[in-house]
């Protein structure tokens, strides 16, 4: 098998070309940044909104948690496919941000509710014999001391729709996706490896935006014996792992 | 159901405010040429919307265009159909697109469902479209003497072994070979139905689609055996590959011209209509041939390549 | 919507949609086949490296890291990544930068579920185990693989559904499968191969899912399904007690 198009002496990244591009890849970083945030950020408003009712009415939680799970295991290609093939949706932004926000929404309501069920009983009879009514207990009270799992379900919430935008390239907005795909139709490594290497940076600064938020945001959790503080911070919130449960993740 | 309404629910909810901000619905908008300098003889008309496939050739000829009517003082952008001639004429229809790069008898075989109209005659096939693109509202301009149509190419080794040198070759002894070309290949009339209306050949079953830009490598790499190149391709020649011969002239005159809609040749008249057609009778194959090379080699840009051609030819500042 | 559907039907219907290499049989076969091969090479090599590091009791900083690691490099990425290797050492396109690919996606939960399990055996357990005389391999074996066992399972049926679901992109560096009639009917007019290929998939992803919660309960029938949290390095806290039990899937 001769690899004749891709010559020994073709390099893996051009750096020339690299040099040339800056300005289209920093048009794609805040393309990138911006889908994710916003996703990510309909998402937990969406979630905020499902947990709240699930923590009121219990048994709408399995149905939610259910169709949620349902959503996030059907394979994001497929997603994809499916609401390109709706007229109302088509390609584009769209297509792009409802694929997308319906993958976080598993991951944070799940993460939220279990914050929200984490809050020690007795912490909640306190405040109901303080005189809170109940949705200003949860605000000032429940919501606060959830923080831990809730912001462990945005960091990955987040660093998993980041690695879900490169994919959206093929509904036309995909931040970083388009470079790798520009490199696929066109046999050229360059963009591929820019495209990876940078959407993977830009997950692990979010990753450790986040590690930073969880440490500002609960430094009640700073003091942990040696072995605990070995696992690193999960063990803060025990739920940091939550779901990857069913796969569709990419 | 109701899982659909639910999720498209709840996504038109919070996207109200978004929705009508961000981005286009179908394909890619690179900047309308926007001319402060616009020379005071363009009358008022439509916006120029350039439709460009999915595909090395047809983007660099769009750019060129585009580079050509803005330098004129046209308002006029670049549009990605992101597919192939389905989505372009979509495109044209809804008008999103109003000009187009495209290729003689494709899309007349487009237009009239396969019919298998088209000869390698481009004056007389350009007359069977001329009628077919007024039904639709479109004007075609003067075809260049460019001519681009697809090439089946398979390794010499494989030529070599099952003896296969021509089209009909290809139907005697490769019918179990493997196809790989663009996804657009199923309904082309000069890809699948074409070998299968002519030669009697039924590749569809063998057939594995693939990215425009994938086929060479693919082909190269043993993963088909067949490739649907286009004949501009400078690879061919330089991979030593066999283009297999046409000998029963399924293939016709895909001679490249500019399609744009009857409003937009109405609203602009000839000023437009020459400048387009000066730039068709610029064109050559053999320039297409390093056109692409340019590209698919070397991994310029379209627009850089538009650019340079452009300059070239004594287009432009 | 309804035209969509309607040629789904069609398609479906069709002779093209169940024969040959580009009929659905041939690429869901296509689709399980790398499926299962690299889920078996991420096995062999997490399954051993989590027992490993459980049963010495070291490495759960790497156990975490992996998975946030894991969990933030994009498989698209790393297929497309690894198609112009793949290419100049002469491994082809299609099944060799996928497969990879997939293999690196399904290691981290196998790993990290394994090593959380093998690690989470109470020390008494170990304890009582060493004191009948257990050592090393026996004290593995006999004890702590199989307490460990449901979380193990958890870690392969996690990875199993995310190896069906991203093996559909395999077909963008050309991997003909089931996520093949998805890419091609992206920018066609007819969407019948791709709701078809859609479906079928997520189906795949949903019965693969099914499948490994009926092993779980079946070799672990006194737990439920809700050890599906322990994905990444619990610490081998049990699931919180307010965690709900047995989700749809």
């Amino acid at each position: 098998m001769t690899a004749a198009l891709l010559a020994a002496d073709e390099p893996l990244v051009r750096w020339d070309w690299v040099g040339d591009h800056t300005d289209e890849i920093t048009e794609l970083f805040w393309e990138h940044v911006t889908l994710t945030v916003v996703a990510v950020g309909i998402g937990f408003a969406i979630s905020m909104v499902l947990a709240l009712v699930a923590t009121r009415w219990r048994w709408t939680y399995e149905p939610l948690a259910g169709f949620c799970s349902v959503l996030y295991a059907i394979p994001s290609l497929a997603l994809f496919g499916i609401l390109v093939a709706i007229p109302f949706f088509g390609l584009g932004f769209r297509t792009a941000e409802v694929a997308l926000v319906g993958y976080t929404l598993l991951i944070l309501l799940r993460n939220i509710v279990a914050g929200l069920d984490g809050v020690p009983p007795e912490v909640r009879e306190a405040a109901d014999g303080m005189g809170y009514e109940p949705w200003r207990r949860v605000l000032r009270v429940d919501l606060p001391l959830a923080t831990p799992a809730i912001v462990a379900g945005l960091r990955i919430a987040t660093v998993t729709t980041v690695g879900l935008v490169t994919v959206t390239a093929l509904v036309g907005e995909g931040g970083f996706g388009d470079l790798i795909n520009d490199g696929l139709s066109r046999d050229f490594s360059t963009p591929i490896v820019v495209g990876t290497v940078l959407s993977v940076a830009l997950a692990i600064a979010f990753d450790l935006l986040f590690v930073v938020i969880e440490r500002l945001l609960t430094p009640w959790t700073r003091d942990r014996t040696p072995r605990e503080r070995s696992s690193g911070d999960v063990v803060a919130s025990p739920l940091a792992s939550a779901p990857a449960p069913a796969g569709g993740r990419l | 159901m109701r899982r659909r309404h639910l999720r498209v629910g709840a996504a038109l909810l919070a996207l109200t405010m978004l929705g009508a901000a961000c981005g286009d619905d179908d394909g890619d908008e690179t900047d309308a040429g926007d001319d402060a300098t616009a020379p005071a003889d363009i009358p008022d008309g439509p916006a120029i919307r350039i439709g460009a496939q999915d595909f090395g050739e047809s983007l660099i000829l769009a750019e060129i265009y585009e580079g050509v009517l803005d330098d004129a003082g046209y308002d006029v952008g670049l549009v990605e159909v992101g597919g192939f001639r389905d989505l372009l004429f979509g495109a044209f229809e809804t008008g999103d697109v109003n000009l187009a790069p495209d290729y003689v008898a494709s899309q007349l075989e487009f237009l009239n469902d396969q019919a298998g109209e088209a000869t390698s005659d481009v004056d007389e096939t350009f007359a069977l479209l001329e009628p077919r693109l007024e039904e639709d509202g479109l004007v075609g301009l003067t075809p260049s003497e460019a001519v681009d149509t697809n090439a089946f190419v398979v390794t010499q080794e494989t030529s070599d072994d099952l003896d296969i040198t021509t089209l009909s070759d290809l139907a005697e002894n490769g019918a179990d070979l493997t196809l790989g070309g663009p996804q657009d290949c199923e309904s082309n009339a000069f890809c699948i139905p074409g070998l299968e209306r002519v030669y009697g050949l039924d590749m569809a079953s063998n057939f594995e689609p693939l990215d425009a830009g994938l086929v060479a490598t693919s082909l190269s790499e043993g993963a088909i055996d067949v490739g649907l190149l286009f004949s501009t391709d400078g690879r061919i020649a330089s991979e030593g590959w066999v283009l297999l011969e046409d000998d029963q002239q399924m293939l016709a005159a895909d001679n490249v011209f500019p399609t744009l809609s009857q409003e937009v040749a109405d609203a602009y008249g000839e000023d437009l209509t020459d400048l387009l057609d000066s730039i068709s009778a610029e064109l050559t194959t053999d320039e297409l041939i390093e056109l692409n090379k340019r590209y698919d080699v070397d991994k310029d840009d379209a627009e850089d390549i538009a650019d340079d051609w452009r300059a070239d030819h004594g287009f432009g500042d | 919507m309804t035209e969509s559907l309607r040629q789904m039907w069609d398609y479906l219907s069709s002779d093209g949609a169940w024969s040959g290499r580009n009929g659905l049989p041939s690429l869901t076969w296509a689709h399980i086949r790398i499926s299962v091969v690299a889920m078996l090479i991420a096995s062999l090599v997490a399954v051993p490296a989590g027992v490993l590091l459980g049963h010495v009791r070291r490495g759960a900083l790497a156990a975490v890291s992996i998975v946030n690691i894991g969990r933030a490099i994009p498989s698209f990425a790393i297929m497309a990544l690894l198609l112009p290797f793949s290419l100049r050492y002469g491994f082809g396109l299609g099944f060799w930068p996928t497969v990879v690919a997939l293999v690196l996606l399904a290691i981290p939960p196998i790993f990290t579920n394994t090593y959380t399990g093998v690690r989470g055996v109470p020390d008494e357990a170990v304890e009582a185990a060493r004191g009948m005389g257990m050592r090393g391999g026996e004290l593995v074996r006999k004890v702590e693989v199989p307490v460990a066992v449901p979380l193990i399972i958890t870690g392969l049926r996690v990875s199993a559904v995310q190896v069906v679901a991203t093996a559909t992109l395999g077909a963008l560096v050309a991997y003909r499968n089931l996520g093949t009639p998805i890419v091609t009917g992206f920018t066609s007019p007819d969407k019948g191969p791709l709701l078809a290929g859609a479906l079928a998939v997520s189906l795949l992803a949903l019965l693969t899912d099914g499948l490994f919660a009926l092993a779980e309960r079946r070799l672990v029938p006194w737990r439920s399904a809700a050890g599906r949290t322990a994905d990444t390095g619990v610490a081998a806290e049990p699931p919180a007690p307010a965690e709900p039990a047995a989700l749809a899937t």
